[in-house]
Order: structure tokens, then C-alpha cells, then sequence
């Protein structure tokens, strides 16, 4: 009983570090976009500001139980990820460490890509109910592109998973620890490849198609509010913190301590950040049929290189 | 025993020529004679094979002439199986069209079940004769009393289609008789099983005539491609029942004519290569004829050509198995392929083209006679658990040991095309909507009955094919035994 | 016992045949019992065990047993069918052809669990031809298309029955035997050449009805063709006999054979190739029941992935998958079916909006395309996930990135279903839609709900399936790939699902509360009309419904693909074919001169060939 109590207290850390480190994140870079542009910006702390007064809103309208289930399957997925991607090198010497153990023990790297898109489900089921043809046509969009980045991504996995035989996250980042190299440098093209997928899992520009504000009036969220965007907002930094984190835990080889987690995930993020605030929206088929020429190909040559 | 196989022959020939006589005294006589001979004549049949069963083959000697020298008659365990068979379709055929033609005056009915008769006597004499002239006789017998049956209907295309036939069987006949004059200049004898204890002597070149001969000659009336042409019209243009008599009886005996000739009397080994050539051609042929048809008649003759096609390819293949394969073929076309002519011609019944589209939607309008029509089509195709799927299994396991891969696989891609046009036709028949508007004929009493028979003889035999087996497995034991055949005959003397 | 079983089917499908044309409800009675009573004698009675029955038709021995695989396949057999037979009752009412609905689908039941028993090959192929007519029966039962769908089955039926055929005559010739177990012991007896025909004859009958590529191209067709309470059993059931025979040839023939690794590659390969390409198809249907037919021959594919690598996970995987497979497939199907019986039709871009008229449907379908997608914690991802694991340490890394494509790419074909049918803009044209009758829904929430509990406690059905496979030579898997609710995999790898189930469990209660209960007073239901379209609101007559061109973008992107139809191919052979038969029908031209030449080059032909001929 005690057990299952540090359990949850645990969780219910890590889902704390989660969100203020990925509502932090968006903060930053809805500062750093503004900055690139030559406009003055929000201060970083504006998400927690905008999610403090969601919160408090009264929510008028509802459209049925699936705009309810819908928000709360987002949680489910984005909680459930976080709970099995370590947050720190298991085993580690911070004080704090075995507060991020949870369930890392109990799920790999499958199951994480699977409950990972549980969250693209029941916010499509949720956005779905609303009735707005924008929220469909944004949910299209994003599952679309999903297809999309899917390959390089697996193809990236895959190839490790053939090196270190093994298909845990914890093992990738104990043979990190072991051979002290970053896997992004033991296969450069399997990192390539991630990070192509990454940029893709991230939706900023140029694969920003599913809220494309000036086209589908931010898509999927547009008939959301209060309570419902709240939570939506909160499903978003933490996924956002999820994927970071699980990037730093395979390639660049975990953190022992969160000063280190936020520098390595915080690069990582720039990448996508950067790269998008330079770059105009692809169309649809575009944003998926990317994924299909360069990423896929570092990905073949990812799986080859570790064949070899 | 209630009699001697020679009765086969005569009591048919005796009532074709009573039947006008009585007719004249009691019409009504003419439908009922035909049909106590065909009793008595089954009666007889299946005694008679009760006897072979025990006690041997019959040899009956004609006119006190012992063998060679005289004819003589011979019924064992195959000939018996084949007049059993033939007989019986006589039976069916005569109850089916008891009442066909009732509306019709007395006079195309005197004259319809009298060539029915001669095509029983002069079918069941080509299978028990032992002799080759008389062989000659009895197929000229049948092959005359089929020209008339086919030109029955007495209009433009019944006659083109009888003068076809008419054509093709003069030159049948004429090839026969040179044929049989080589065999009598070289041997001196016609008896079957004199010839066949002394073909070794013959010079080879003209054996090898003598046998293409035959085997053109025979062709033509069992339908053999490409000597065939005359088939699809006659049956097309023929009543259905007749169809039905052609189809069981009629290519019946002129094929156990040319298995004759090929597994007793020659002993050429080239033989049977040829009959599977000749086999697959027409098996092929006409599969692929018929699924281009849009006349159902037509349909099921193509069909009923390359039933035989197939049965010869499995005579070809000259094992026990292979005899027991191509009877049990036999066997089963002789039982469906009636079925389906019988519901068949009931089904386009008032169609004045008899197109197969004209058969849109009947399972509503006559559910019985298409539910018969069903079961026939997916028996002869070869679905289990009906009788063809029997046949066509011992087929391929006879084939299969002999190694003819190639063979099976042709023949199998072959069955496809023939479920294609099969279920074109049933679909059409249950699950079209009725576009003309003619309505179905309702089958008089006796055809009800015969389509009855047939059909629950399809299922016996596809739940239960060893009530049967046993005399086909004689029959292709008598067929293969040459040596007893030849033994029984030249030994037999007169009672 | 077993042949009365067999039996009373049979019988009962005719009586029920008979018995509706007297009275309606007294067909309905006869069906019920006569799936029921033999289908529930079979599960009580029937134990696994070598020769239970005994028959000898021409000579040939017909010998009936269960072997513990055809029980793992006679379980979904059974239960699919009894849980259709009841949903068919009111599927069917109001109908045409009820009769012939209920005969073909009792006779199918009979053949399939015929097929399942048959320890000889003769009965098996027997018992596979009844399964094809009676299906067949159903395909063209409403009488659409009956000529060209009804035909592309039989003759692909035809094609794999005969492949059939000759492979069992051969193999009759050359070991004396038609045992099945006669031919897998002496396998090794057949001469190298058969050795490798006999294998790919059987796969081309196997993957016909278990409608891998290039052999598939009836299965969409046929299975959107047939009444939804039939096609259930078509994809749940009836393409998994395919796979049984799958299993029989790759597990026991081809390990024999050196070669056997490449034809066991070369059909994972294309179980893959399925899988992605009935994926794509699927995305672009329009239609529910065209859909999940691709989708079913997509889940196919992975099956059939899974037999063929073969390896103790894969196979764990590929059997979960089939009677997985068959419970949320079954339920879908119900699905449909009941929206087609309460609105009449099945079309995504007519009906939309029904989460709030059909309840229980919805959450039926939810759950079944949860588990379809392979979405933890529903059955669907445990084996997913152990196809991924053996496919990884197979080192089949290119395949397994296909399968991952083909499922990622299923999320949306999952999603354009349930948007489809239950969500967007709720028409008024659709407001008098009820829910469908408890004899509909309980089936299809039952099935559901089974595919929920073996997603956490796989290990029910882990024991009928280690039998299965200990059966076929496997070592036995529990403790060594799972032990109770824990999945492993040789590299050590694990999920464990209980844990799994509980954390999905309590995030979501608590954010499903939290989101229902804070401020609940203030939230109020407003209609889908009630909405901000770029901050207008829409007038009443305004259609705002989204559903044509749905996946319009993928469909772009995937355009190449598409482009190629391999069932053109065929279209054009079978013209060819056509073109071909008609000419040759020209040789009988009617006329009676050529006929009479015929004959004479016929004669003269022989002449000239008679010295080849006879020597």
C-alpha cells in the first residue's frame, strides 16, 4: 500500500515537473518566435498566466460526453507516456531521483509509440463531437501527417533496437552509460532521421497544418474553452516534455539531474522551434510526403549502418 | 433368371413396331406400351447383373452359330452396367415426356415414343453386341432414329439441324464400313473377340487405319471434337427429353463403342495417348464454347461435349483407376446432366428463343424446378457434397498416379471456366429481377417425379457414393480383364 | 458425436429453410436452435482427441478429431456464429431471401467447424468447398452485382479450392495417404520437386481465403456485399480458416523443406504488402462496410505476417490476433449493421451524428477500433505488440517498419469510421434515429467488451493458444513470453499490462471527473449548429457536415499508389480471357460444310500422323 503511495506521489511529481517545464518551454519560445520576428513578445511566463485564467473561466456550452472523454483521453495519454519515460537516469546519484522511477520498468519503447497516439485518438473523438468541420479537417490533417513522420521515426528506433538488441529505454540509456557514447553519435543517421520526425511531432512551421490559424481557425481546440482548454493546454506541455525527454533518453544519453535534462531538452527543442520560425506551411500532402524523400531515406541508411 | 440379355434388343425393336398397331385399337396404348418394355427391360437389367455378379458374364449365342463363326451377345459386369444405365434414362425420359405431348395430337406422339424405342434397341444392341458388323447395324439404328427425333419439331432449324447430323453420320457410317471391310480382308473374322485374339497378326499400318477409322467414325456420334459440329444444334434444336436421351444414351453407347475398340480389340499402344489428346482437345473446347453461349440448350450441349471430353481423357489414362474414374463420370453425367435438361427446358419453357437471360428471376415463379436446376448445376461442376464431386475426385486420384500434373491442372482451370457459366446461369435464375414477362410452366406430375429421382439420386450418391461403387469397380474390372473377355467368348457353346 | 453435430446442422438448415417458408417466426426459432443446440453440444462435448468420428466413403478413410489448434479456431467459430445467429434475427426481419440467409449461414457454420475437425484431407476439402458455396450464397444474397462480385469469388474460390485439389491427389499419389497427419510425418518422402509444389499449391487454396495480395482482390467485394450479419462471420471467421490451413502448411511443411525460409519470407512479405495496401484502400472508402473489409483483409496481412516468420512470439501473436480479430471485427460488422437496419444506409457522406441516438453502438465501435488500432490497454495492442517484438528479433527490421506504416496509417481509416458514423453535425434529417434492439446491441457490446478484458488478461486465452502451439512442436511459452498479465519477449523486453490498465484507469477517471464536475452547473448542451465557424454563428440551413473528400490531403499524397489497381490486372486478363474463349467458340460455325471438313482434315491428320502416334 505504502509502495503504491510513493508511487503516486511520485507521478504526481513528475507530472508537476512536466508541466511547468513544458508550459516554461512554450513561454520561451512564443518569446524567442516573437523576438525572430522583431516584435516585443509575451513574457515567458505568459502560458501560466493564459492557463490560470482558462482555468477559472466558467465553461458555458459542452456538445455531448465525447467533448468530455475527448480532453480527458489527451490526459490519459500524455500521463500514462510521462509515466514511462524516465525522466532521469534510473539509478542515479540526485537526491530526488527516485521520485521519477514510476513505471519505466514496465513498458518499452512499442508500447510508448502506442500510448502516445491514444492521446491523437480521443482528441480527434473529442474535436470530432463539436461538430465544426475546421476540428475535422485539422484532425485529418494531424493523423495524416502522423502517417508521415511515423517512418522515419520507427526506421530511426528500429535501427537502434537492432544495435543494442533490445527494445527498452532504460536499456538504451544504461548502454550509454556503459560505452559513454550518445547513441546520436553511434548511429548519426538513426538521430537524423528522429529529429526529422521529431520536427513533424512537434507542428510547428512548416508541419504546423492542423492548426494553421489563418485557415482552420486553430483547428481541433477551436470549440474548446474553460476547463477544456485548460486541459488540452496542459496535455500539450506535458507531451511536449514527454518527447523531449524521451529524444535526450535515447540519443543523448538521459540526464542525471534536471539542470541537465532542461539544457539537453531545451537545445533539442530549439531545433524544431528554429527551423519553423524560418519556414512557411507546407500543404498537406506536402507535410506528409516529406517525410517520405530525405527522413526515410536517413532512416533506410540508419537501419543499413546498423545492420553493418 | 426372368430372361436373356438378347431380349434387350428385341422386345424395344418388337414394340416400335407393335406401338402403330396397338394405337390403332386403344390410343393411349402408344405412351403406356414404351414404358411397361422400359420396366420390364430395367426389371430384367438389374436381374441379370445380380446373375453376372455371381455366376460370370452372359454369353448369349445368336442363331446357333457358336463364335466365332455366329454373333453373339455379351453381358457382364460392363456391358450390364452401361444397358443398366441406358435403360434407365429410357425410363426417365419416358415418364418425364409421358405427358409432354399431350396436348399435342396422337400422331407426332405415336411417332415420338416409336424412335424412342429404336434408340433404346439399337443403343443397348451396340453395347452387348460381340460382333463388329453387327456393331454397324445397331449404330445406324440409333443414329437414324436420332436424325428423326432431332428434326421432331418439324420446323426450319430442327431439319438444318437433323441434316448436320445426318450429313456427319454418312460419313460416320461410310469410314465405319471401310474400317470393318479392312479388319474382315486382313483377318477374315468380325467377331470382337476374335479379332482382338488375332490383331497381332494384322499388318501394322493398316491396324493403324483400321483404328483411325473407327475412332473418326465413332467420334462424330459421341461427340468427339472436332468431329462435334452437329451436336450443339441437334440438342438445341431436339425437345428437351430428347437432349436428355442424346446426352444418356445415345453418346453412351457409340463411347463404349470406341473404349471398345481401343482397350479389347486393338492392341495399339498409342492408343491411349490419343484418346487424352483428343479428350483434353474437346474437353477444352467445348468448356470454352460454352461459357460464350447465350441459349441455354446450347449451353448445356457444349457442357455435355466436354463431359465426355473429360471422360475420355480418364479412359485414356488406361489404369483400373482410370476406367473406374471415366465410368463413374459416366455414371453421374448420365444422371445430372438429365436433371438439368429437364428443369432446363422447363424453365425456358415459354421463351420462344430459350435465351439464358429469359431465365431471370424463375426461383421465384417456379422455386422447385430451379432448386433442381440448382442442385444439378452445382452437382456436375463438382461441389461437394453433391455426385460430381465423387467422380471428379476419383478422376484426379487416377490421374494423379499416373503423374499427369500438367493434365490435372489443365482440367481443373478448365472446371473454373465451367463454374463460371454454371453460376452465371443460377444466379440469374435466384437473384435477377424478372424482366420478361413470361410466366413459368408448371411441370406436369411425371416430370415432377423424374426430376425427383434424379435429384435425390444426385444427393444419394454424393452422401453415400459406395451404394454405387461397387458396380462401376466390376464394370471397370470386366472392361480391363481382356484376356476373360476373349476367353469367355471364343469358349462359350450353345445351351 | 460429432456427425450427429454435423447433423442436426445440416438437418437444421434445411427444417429452418422449410419451416420459414411456413411461418416467419417459426424459421427464426428453428435458426436459433439450430446454431445453438449443436454449436453448444460441440463446446460441451467435443474434447480435443485424434479420431473421434470415423467414416470410409469410396475407399477413402474420412477421419474426424480435434486437434488442439482447430479447438483454439473452433472457438471463435462457435462463438461468432452464435453470437450472429442471434444478432441475425433482427438484422434480418423485414427482409428478402431470410430463408436462404439462415441456410447458408447454419450451413457455413457446419462446414467451418467441419473443416476445423477433418483429420484427412478429403473431408477437409469437402467440408472447404461447402464453406465456399454457402458463402457464396450469401455474397450475392441481396442480388447486387451478383455477376461480376458473385463470379470474382467463386472463380478466386475455384482457383484456391483446385490449387487444393491437385496438391491432395498428388500428395495422395506419391504417399498412399490423405492424412493430414500422414502428410506432414512423411513430407520428406515427396520427391524435391513436389516438395516445393505441394507447399506453394496449398498456400495459393490457403491465401485465398484469407485474402492475402495478389489473391484478394474478391475479399472487398464479397465481404461489403454479404448481409452484415454474415460478414462477421466472413472476416471474423470463415478468412480464418485460410489462415488455419496457413498455419497447417508453413508450420508443418515448409520447416521440412531447405527453401522453406524463403517461401515462409516471401509470404511474410506479402502478408505485410496486405496490410499496408488494404490500409491505403481503406482510407479512401467511403462506405462503412467497404472500409472494414479492407480493413479486415489489412489485419489479415498481419496475421498471416505473423504465421509466416513464425517464431514462438510471432505465432503467440498471429493466434491472439485471430480470435482478436474476429471479436472486434464481429463487433464493427454488428456495428454497421445496425446502422444500416435503423437508418438504411452505410454511406459516411449520408449518415452522420449518432453518438447521441445510438449509445451503445458507439461505445461498442469505440472500443473495437481502439482495440482495431492497437491502443493500449484493448486487446488489439498485445498482439501488435508481440508481432513488433518477433519481427525485431527475427530481424525482419524493413517488415516490421511496414507493419508499423500500415497500423499508424489504420489510425485514420479508425477515425474516419467513428467521425463517419457518430460524430460531426447532427442532421435533423436524422433525429428519428433510435437505438438498435437489444438483440443487436448485446452481441456486438459483448464482443467489445471481451476485446477490453484480454487486453489486460491476455493470459485467458494465452493457455488455449500455447496448447495449439505445443501441438504444432512449439516449446511451451507461458513463463518463458508471458506469465499471467506480463508480456515478455527473448531480449528481456516487457509490458506489463495490469499496471498498464490501472494508470490508464485512474488518470482518466480522475480528468473525466474533473472535466465533468468543475463548474458543471455553468455547462449546458448546445447542438452542433451551436458553434463558432471563424466566429460566425451558422444559420439553421446551413450544412456544415464534412464529410466528402474526407481524407482528401493522404489521398494526395498517397495518389501513386493508388493509381495501381492490381484488380485491373485481372479485369484485363479475364477480358483477355473472354476475347480469347469467344474466338474459339467461332471454330462451331453452324455450318455443316466446314463441320464435314473438319472431319476430313481430322481424318487426314491422324493418317499423316499415324507412324507418330502408334509407332
Amino acid at each position: 500500500m505504502e509502495h503504491i503511495l510513493i508511487k503516486i506521489l511520485g507521478a504526481i511529481a513528475t507530472f508537476i515537473l512536466a508541466f511547468i517545464v513544458g508550459m516554461t518551454y512554450g513561454g520561451v519560445v512564443r518569446k524567442i518566435t516573437a523576438r525572430v520576428h522583431n516584435r516585443l513578445g509575451p513574457p515567458f511566463y505568459q502560458n501560466f498566466i493564459d492557463a490560470l485564467k482558462l482555468f477559472s473561466k466558467k465553461t458555458a456550452i459542452h456538445h455531448g460526453v465525447m467533448h468530455f472523454l475527448g480532453p480527458a483521453f489527451l490526459m490519459v495519454s500524455s500521463v500514462v507516456s510521462l509515466m514511462f519515460v524516465p525522466v532521469l537516469i534510473p539509478g542515479g546519484d540526485s537526491w530526488y531521483n527516485s521520485w521519477f522511477s514510476n513505471m519505466i520498468y514496465d513498458g518499452d519503447l512499442i508500447f510508448l509509440i502506442y500510448i502516445m497516439v491514444f492521446g491523437s485518438l480521443g482528441m480527434a473523438l473529442g474535436a470530432g463531437q463539436t461538430g465544426n468541420p475546421n476540428s475535422s479537417i485539422g484532425i485529418t490533417r494531424g493523423l495524416s501527417q502522423m502517417v508521415g513522420y511515423e517512418i522515419p521515426w520507427v526506421l530511426a528506433l528500429v535501427s537502434l533496437m537492432l544495435m543494442y538488441k533490445t527494445t527498452s529505454i532504460v536499456d538504451f540509456i544504461n548502454v550509454q552509460q556503459e560505452t559513454g557514447t550518445w547513441l546520436m553519435f553511434a548511429n548519426p543517421f538513426a538521430f537524423i532521421a528522429g529529429l526529422f520526425a521529431l520536427m513533424g511531432m512537434f507542428h510547428y512551421s512548416p508541419f504546423d497544418i492542423i492548426g494553421a490559424p489563418a485557415e482552420l481557425a486553430s483547428g481541433p481546440v477551436s470549440e474548446n474553452g474553460g476547463k477544456f482548454l485548460f486541459t488540452m493546454m496542459s496535455s500539450g506541455s506535458v507531451f511536449s516534455f514527454v518527447k523531449l525527454t524521451l529524444f535526450v533518453d535515447i540519443f543523448m544519453g538521459g540526464a542525471s539531474n534536471l539542470v541537465v535534462l532542461v539544457i539537453k531538452t531545451f537545445t533539442l527543442y530549439m531545433i524544431p522551434v528554429l527551423y519553423g520560425i524560418v519556414s512557411h506551411r507546407y500543404r498537406t500532402e506536402q507535410a506528409v510526403t516529406f517525410f517520405w524523400k530525405w527522413p526515410l531515406f536517413f532512416g533506410l541508411l540508419a537501419v543499413l549502418y546498423a545492420v553493418l | 433368371m426372368v430372361g436373356t440379355p438378347v431380349l434387350f434388343i428385341a422386345i424395344p425393336l418388337l414394340a416400335a413396331f407393335l406401338i402403330p398397331l396397338l394405337g390403332m385399337i386403344w390410343k393411349e396404348s402408344v405412351r403406356i406400351v414404351p414404358g411397361l418394355v422400359l420396366m420390364y427391360l430395367m426389371v430384367l437389367a438389374v436381374s441379370l447383373m445380380g446373375h453376372v455378379a455371381h455366376n460370370g458374364p452372359i454369353i448369349e449365342i445368336i442363331a446357333g452359330w457358336a463364335p466365332p463363326i455366329g454373333i453373339n451377345l455379351v453381358f457382364n459386369a460392363f456391358t450390364g452396367f452401361l444397358v443398366t444405365l441406358i435403360i434407365f434414362m429410357g425410363l426417365l425420359v419416358w415418364l418425364y415426356s409421358y405427358r409432354f405431348k399431350s396436348n399435342v395430337e396422337y400422331e407426332p406422339a405415336r411417332k415420338y415414343f416409336i424412335l424412342l424405342m429404336m434408340l433404346v434397341t439399337g443403343s443397348t444392341g451396340v453395347v452387348l453386341t460381340g460382333d463388329i458388323f453387327n456393331l454397324f447395324v445397331f449404330i445406324e439404328i440409333t443414329s437414324i432414329s436420332a436424325y428423326a427425333l432431332t428434326a421432331f419439331y418439324t420446323g426450319r432449324d430442327s431439319a438444318e439441324a437433323s441434316f448436320k447430323y445426318v450429313m456427319m453420320g454418312s460419313l460416320a457410317s461410310t469410314m465405319l464400313l471401310i474400317a470393318i471391310m479392312l479388319i474382315y480382308s486382313q483377318l477374315g473374322t468380325l467377331n470382337m473377340a476374335d479379332v482382338a485374339s488375332k490383331i497381332h497378326l494384322m499388318d501394322p499400318t493398316l491396324k493403324a487405319i483400321s483404328f483411325i477409322l473407327f475412332v473418326v467414325a465413332l467420334g462424330v456420334e459421341a461427340e468427339i471434337f472436332p468431329l462435334n459440329g452437329w451436336a450443339p444444334d441437334a440438342y438445341a434444336e431436339a425437345p428437351g427429353p430428347v437432349g436428355a436421351a442424346f446426352a444418356g444414351i445415345v453418346v453412351k453407347a457409340m463411347l463404349y463403342a470406341l473404349i471398345r475398340f481401343t482397350y479389347t480389340i486393338f492392341d495399339l499402344s498409342g492408343a491411349f495417348n490419343l484418346l487424352i489428346i483428343i479428350g483434353l482437345l474437346t474437353l477444352v473446347i467445348a468448356e470454352v464454347a460454352a461459357i460464350r453461349q447465350d441459349k441455354l440448350k446450347r449451353m448445356l450441349a457444349y457442357s455435355s461435349i466436354g463431359q465426355m471430353g473429360l471422360v475420355m481423357v480418364a479412359f485414356g489414362i488406361g489404369t483400373r483407376e482410370g476406367v473406374f474414374a471415366a465410368l463413374f463420370i459416366m455414371l453421374n453425367h448420365a444422371i445430372i446432366k438429365p436433371l438439368l435438361f429437364f428443369s432446363g427446358s422447363y424453365l425456358v419453357y415459354h421463351s420462344k428463343k430459350k435465351y439464358i437471360s429469359d431465365i431471370d428471376g424463375m426461383g421465384k415463379l417456379a422455386p422447385f424446378t430451379s432448386l433442381l436446376f440448382a442442385l444439378g448445376a452445382f452437382a456436375i461442376v463438382g461441389l461437394p457434397p453433391f455426385a460430381g464431386f465423387w467422380s471428379k475426385l476419383s478422376f484426379l486420384v487416377a490421374a494423379a498416379d499416373n503423374d499427369m500434373v500438367l493434365i490435372i491442372a489443365l482440367i481443373l482451370a478448365v472446371s473454373i471456366v465451367e463454374i463460371v457459366y454454371y453460376m452465371r446461369v443460377v444466379n440469374r435464375i435466384f437473384f435477377f429481377k424478372r424482366t420478361t414477362g413470361l410466366l413459368a410452366r408448371r411441370p406436369t406430375f411425371n416430370a415432377y417425379i423424374v426430376m425427383s429421382v434424379l435429384g435425390i439420386i444426385v444427393l444419394m450418391i454424393g452422401f453415400f457414393p459406395d451404394t454405387v461403387t461397387g458396380y462401376i469397380q466390376a464394370a471397370a474390372d470386366s472392361l480391363f480383364d481382356k484376356t476373360q473377355y476373349i476367353h469367355s467368348v471364343l469358349t462359350a457353346s450353345i445351351q | 458425436m460429432l456427425t450427429l453435430i454435423l447433423v442436426i446442422f445440416l438437418g437444421g438448415a434445411i427444417l429452418t429453410w422449410l419451416g420459414r417458408k411456413i411461418n416467419p417466426l417459426l424459421g427464426d426459432l428453428l435458426f436459433l436452435v439450430s446454431v445453438i443446440l449443436p454449436a453448444t453440444m460441440f463446446v460441451m462435448n467435443i474434447k480435443v482427441g485424434d479420431t473421434i468420428a470415423q467414416h470410409t466413403l469410396l475407399g477413402i478413410d474420412l477421419v474426424w478429431g480435434l486437434s488442439p489448434l482447430a479447438h483454439l479456431f473452433s472457438l471463435v467459430v462457435v462463438g461468432l456464429g452464435v453470437m450472429l445467429s442471434i444478432y441475425s434475427i433482427s438484422y434480418m426481419r423485414g427482409k428478402e431471401k431470410v430463408g436462404m440467409y439462415y441456410f447458408s449461414f447454419i450451413l457455413s457454420i457446419m462446414a467451418m467447424l467441419g473443416i476445423l475437425v477433418s483429420r484427412d484431407w478429403i473431408s477437409f476439402f469437402i467440408f472447404w468447398e461447402i464453406m465456399t458455396w454457402s458463402s457464396y450464397l450469401m455474397v450475392i444474397l441481396n442480388g447486387k452485382k451478383v455477376q461480376s462480385i458473385g463470379i470474382k469469388y467463386f472463380v478466386f474460390s475455384a482457383l484456391g479450392a483446385y490449387s487444393m485439389l491437385m496438391a491432395l491427389v498428388i500428395i495422395n499419389s506419391q504417399l498412399g495417404s490423405f492424412m493430414l497427419s500422414d502428410t506432414f510425418n512423411n513430407f520428406q518422402h515427396l520427391s524435391p520437386a513436389n516438395q516445393i509444389l505441394i507447399p506453394v499449391l496449398l498456400l495459393v487454396a490457403f491465401g485465398v481465403k484469407s485474402a492475402v495480395m495478389p489473391l484478394h482482390i474478391w475479399a472487398p467485394d464479397a465481404y461489403s456485399n454479404s448481409p452484415m450479419g454474415y460478414t462477421a462471420v466472413f472476416s471474423g471467421a470463415l478468412s480464418k480458416m485460410g489462415v488455419y490451413g496457413l498455419v497447417l502448411v508453413i508450420i508443418s511443411m515448409t520447416t521440412q523443406l531447405p527453401a522453406g525460409s524463403l517461401i515462409r519470407i516471401i509470404v511474410a512479405w506479402l502478408g505485410g504488402f496486405t496490410a499496408a495496401a488494404a490500409t491505403l484502400w481503406a482510407i479512401t472508402q467511403d462506405d462503412g462496410k467497404k472500409l472494414l473489409a479492407w480493413s479486415s483483409i489489412g489485419q489479415l496481412g498481419y496475421i498471416v505476417t505473423g504465421v509466416a516468420i513464425g517464431t514462438p512470439l510471432a505465432m503467440l501473436a498471429a493466434m491472439f490476433l485471430v480470435v482478436v480479430h474476429a471479436l472486434f471485427k464481429g463487433s464493427l460488422f454488428m456495428a454497421v449493421g445496425a446502422i444500416e437496419k435503423q437508418t438504411g444506409t452505410t454511406d459516411f457522406k449520408e449518415v452522420n451524428g449518432l453518438i447521441r441516438k445510438m449509445p451503445v453502438t458507439f461505445i461498442s465501435s469505440l472500443l473495437s477500433i481502439i482495440a482495431l488500432a492497437g491502443i493500449p490497454p484493448l486487446a488489439g495492442f498485445v498482439s501488435k505488440w508481440m508481432l513488433y517484438e518477433a519481427l525485431i528479433q527475427n530481424h525482419n527490421y524493413l517488415l516490421v517498419v511496414l507493419l508499423f506504416f500500415a497500423s499508424t496509417a489504420a489510425f485514420l481509416y479508425a477515425y474516419k469510421f467513428l467521425h463517419g458514423y457518430f460524430l460531426g453535425q447532427e442532421e435533423p434529417e436524422w433525429a428519428h434515429v433510435k437505438e438498435a434492439p437489444m438483440s443487436m446491441t448485446i452481441p456486438m457490446l459483448l464482443l467489445a467488451l471481451t476485446t477490453f478484458v484480454l487486453g489486460t488478461w491476455p493470459q485467458l486465452l494465452f493457455n488455449s493458444i500455447d496448447s495449439a502451439m505445443q501441438y504444432l512442436g512449439y516449446d511451451a511459452t507461458n513463463g518463458k513470453l508471458w506469465t499471467d498479465s506480463v508480456l515478455f519477449s527473448q531480449w528481456g523486453d516487457k509490458v506489463a499490462l495490469q499496471p498498464v490498465l490501472y494508470a490508464i484507469i485512474a488518470v482518466f477517471l480522475f480528468f473525466a471527473i474533473f472535466l465533468y464536475f468543475k463548474g458543471r452547473k455553468a455547462t449546458r448542451y448546445v447542438t452542433t449548429k451551436d458553434i463558432s465557424t471563424s466566429g460566425e454563428i451558422p444559420k439553421e440551413w446551413e450544412n456544415l457536415t464534412f464529410k466528402v473528400n474526407f481524407m482528401q490531403p493522404f489521398e494526395r499524397a498517397i495518389e501513386p499508389f493508388l493509381k495501381r489497381q492490381i484488380e485491373k490486372y485481372y479485369l484485363g486478363f479475364g477480358k483477355g480471357m473472354e476475347a480469347l474463349f469467344d474466338f474459339t467458340r467461332r471454330i462451331y460455325t453452324g455450318n455443316g460444310q466446314t463441320y464435314a471438313i473438319y472431319a476430313i482434315v481430322f481424318l487426314a491428320l491422324l493418317l499423316i500422323f499415324r507412324v507418330s502416334l502408334f509407332g
